[in-house]
């Protein structure tokens, strides 16, 4: 693996997550089924499976947008019933969402200036004058912002309203966003969704980055196997919210019940 | 040809931050500052500065107070009347308390008290939002003013049920009162104004502001991404409030003179929300062009028969007057639905490369 030692004292290998025994449902319809899994810190870690597999609820239990009714979920070695969506911001986990969640009313800079909000916590009184402490603060996340925005190649659309940008863009501006909370965990829904192939090229390049350059864990789903495959490190198969495979790229690929589950199986 | 930023180079982050950037754009307000300050108050007659300028400003102050809830966090209120209500008797009732303590400190403080009741009443933004958020408000609007006609103690038992400002100096000059010049009033009302309007430019271009727009873009993708919901909405809220309750301490003190309840009835929560939509949701200066349109233009419509000499009976002209405004609002909302606000902007744009089309 590439991630050296983190803050949290993990080295790279170390289970960063992981998810015990979980069940979510809405009423009756169950949208996971006791899943069991781990995310190793320093991976690309996929999640795949047809549609209504349960990808997003995963991804959603995860950062504590939703509380599944049974299981534990123990990240950074402290376990829990449930995440709280700010206890998960602050302990690094940061996302992008399928359909792009941006703050469409805002310039691409104040979109990725708003993934830093947790990191500024100067004062309300130095916020008025916007000098001082308030000034210095706002100029040192911009050098930070300036720094994702070289990354990802995006300096000609920085004071564009996101509203105005095309689709691919978007993608971009919105995982320049969830950088910006410089996360230890990264998850990803369909980074690629929608995208034509020199966008995908780029997407992955910029993912493999990411975990390359600042040893950031990534959890993608994404439906595109051929990417899929290339980038990650290992993949869980979600079928009807139950998990039906985990293993490398080659192992998944050969697993017959993933080849039942993408192809059907004759009756 | 003039307005252009070509060869106008930012080498720091902090100029490339400015609020005002351009050069062109620091001097436009310079001078807005120069005829705000000295011209209007030397050249304005009484009339002009006490029943167009005045009321302009108090209500530019509050659809900026508005503004902050519903254009940059996207929180619908109607109980704006109200949370100025709020300010004008908090503003009463302290300075009849400490009579002796300068009138500007009780205006301000009248304010915190007006993002207190504001901070409360915005509880239940957590839960409910859009029209469900407008009736929520409009109980707040409705139970204040119930306080206002039903508790006498608010205007110190006075039997007019009305409150009788009395008079203020500041620096040895009559401000409040009978006794108070217009240019007094509408120089310590603009300097407030000014204030006030920076603070709030501040707060929008900061961490703050990118909050409250991120929680009216996309609620779920803030609070993802650590930014507290209920913190965000009460302050803005509290913020909002802050500036309805010292433009209802100014309406009533360098305004009005008096004041009965029934001027912060429903009907000004809605005038404060035109002026807010069609000045442009999300933008300061918007605020103050809502505030203008609404209050100025009906003043000018009034005037131009007699200025022009047509002879129109004064009913007509109040009726035409109606027609005239209203007809307007929908010209304009169609022609720029985003308000007054983007059609400056665009117009800037079409400037910066006049006279070549693009």
């Amino acid at each position: 693996m590439r991630a050296p030692g983190g803050k949290d004292g993990l080295v790279a290998g170390d289970v960063l997550l992981a998810v015990d025994n979980v069940s979510l449902s809405f009423g009756g319809v169950k949208a996971i089924t006791e899943v069991s899994f781990d995310i190793r810190k320093g991976e690309i870690r996929a999640i795949i499976g047809p549609n209504g597999a349960g990808k997003t609820s995963m991804l959603n239990v995860i950062n504590g947008f939703y509380h599944p009714q049974q299981g534990r979920i123990t990240y950074k070695g402290a376990t829990r019933q449930k995440m709280r969506p700010y206890v998960a911001a602050s302990q690094g986990i940061s996302r992008t969402f399928q359909n792009v969640a941006l703050f469409k009313g805002m310039s691409t800079l104040d979109n990725i200036m708003a993934g830093r909000t947790l990191k500024m916590q100067g004062s309300f009184f130095w916020q008025l004058f916007r000098h001082g402490p308030a000034m210095r603060e706002e100029i040192e996340h911009r050098r930070k912002v300036e720094e994702i925005i070289d990354f990802l190649e995006i300096q000609a659309i920085r004071k564009t309203p996101v509203g105005k940008l095309p689709y691919g863009l978007q993608k971009r501006v919105e995982l320049g966003r969830a950088l910006a909370m410089e996360p230890d965990l990264l998850l990803l829904d369909e980074p690629m969704a929608g995208m034509n192939l020199e966008e995908k090229e780029d997407m992955s390049r910029f993912i493999l980055d990411v975990n390359n350059q600042y040893g950031t864990t990534i959890a993608l789903i994404e439906h595109d196997i051929g990417v899929v495959m290339d980038l990650s490190d290992r993949i869980v198969v979600l079928e009807y919210g139950r998990k039906i495979a985990d293993g490398t790229p080659d192992q998944v690929k050969s697993d017959q019940k993933v080849i039942d589950a993408y192809l059907g199986v004759s009756h | 040809m003039f307005y252009r930023e070509a060869g106008q180079y930012k080498t720091s982050y902090a100029a490339d931050m400015a609020i005002f950037p351009i050069r062109q754009d620091r001097i436009g307000i310079a001078v807005i500052l120069l005829i705000a300050f000295v011209i209007i108050p030397v050249f304005g007659n009484q009339f002009f500065l006490s029943s167009v300028m005045i009321p302009t400003l108090v209500f530019s102050l509050a659809a900026i107070g508005l503004n902050i809830l519903t254009g940059y966090t996207g929180l619908i209120s109607l109980g704006t009347a109200a949370f100025m209500g709020v300010g004008a008797y908090a503003c009463y009732k302290l300075t009849s308390w400490f009579p002796g303590v300068n009138i500007l400190v009780w205006i301000i403080a009248s304010g915190f008290v007006s993002a207190g009741v504001g901070a409360l009443f915005g509880l239940p933004s957590l839960r409910i939002k859009g029209f469900y958020l407008v009736v929520a408000t409009l109980a707040a609007q409705f139970f204040l003013q119930w306080c206002f006609v039903r508790i006498p103690w608010l205007v110190n038992y006075n039997t007019s049920g009305a409150i009788e400002v009395p008079e203020r100096t500041l620096f040895g000059v009559v401000i409040t009162g009978a006794n108070a010049t217009p240019t007094a009033r509408y120089l310590v009302l603009l300097s407030v104004v000014a204030a006030l309007t920076w603070f709030a430019s501040n707060l929008v271009h900061g961490r703050v502001g990118r909050a409250w727009m991120a929680v009216r873009d996309m609620d779920i993708a803030a609070e993802l991404m650590g930014i507290r919901l209920l913190t965000t909405k009460l302050l803005a809220f509290a913020v909002s409030s802050f500036y309805c309750g010292v433009a209802g301490a100014l309406m009533v003190f360098l305004w009005y003179g008096s004041a009965e309840p029934e001027v912060f009835v429903i009907n000004q929560s809605f005038l404060v929300l035109f002026m807010v939509i069609i000045g442009g949701l999300g933008s300061l200066i918007g605020s103050f062009m809502g505030a203008a349109l609404i209050y100025m233009l009906p003043i000018v419509l009034r005037m131009l028969p007699a200025a022009l000499g047509l002879p129109i009976a004064s009913a007509t002209v109040e009726h035409l007057q109606f027609i005239i405004v209203g007809a307007l609002i929908i010209v304009f909302l169609i022609a720029e639905p985003h308000g007054l606000a983007r059609l400056w902007q665009t117009g800037k744009q079409k400037l910066r490369i006049w006279p070549f089309p693009y």
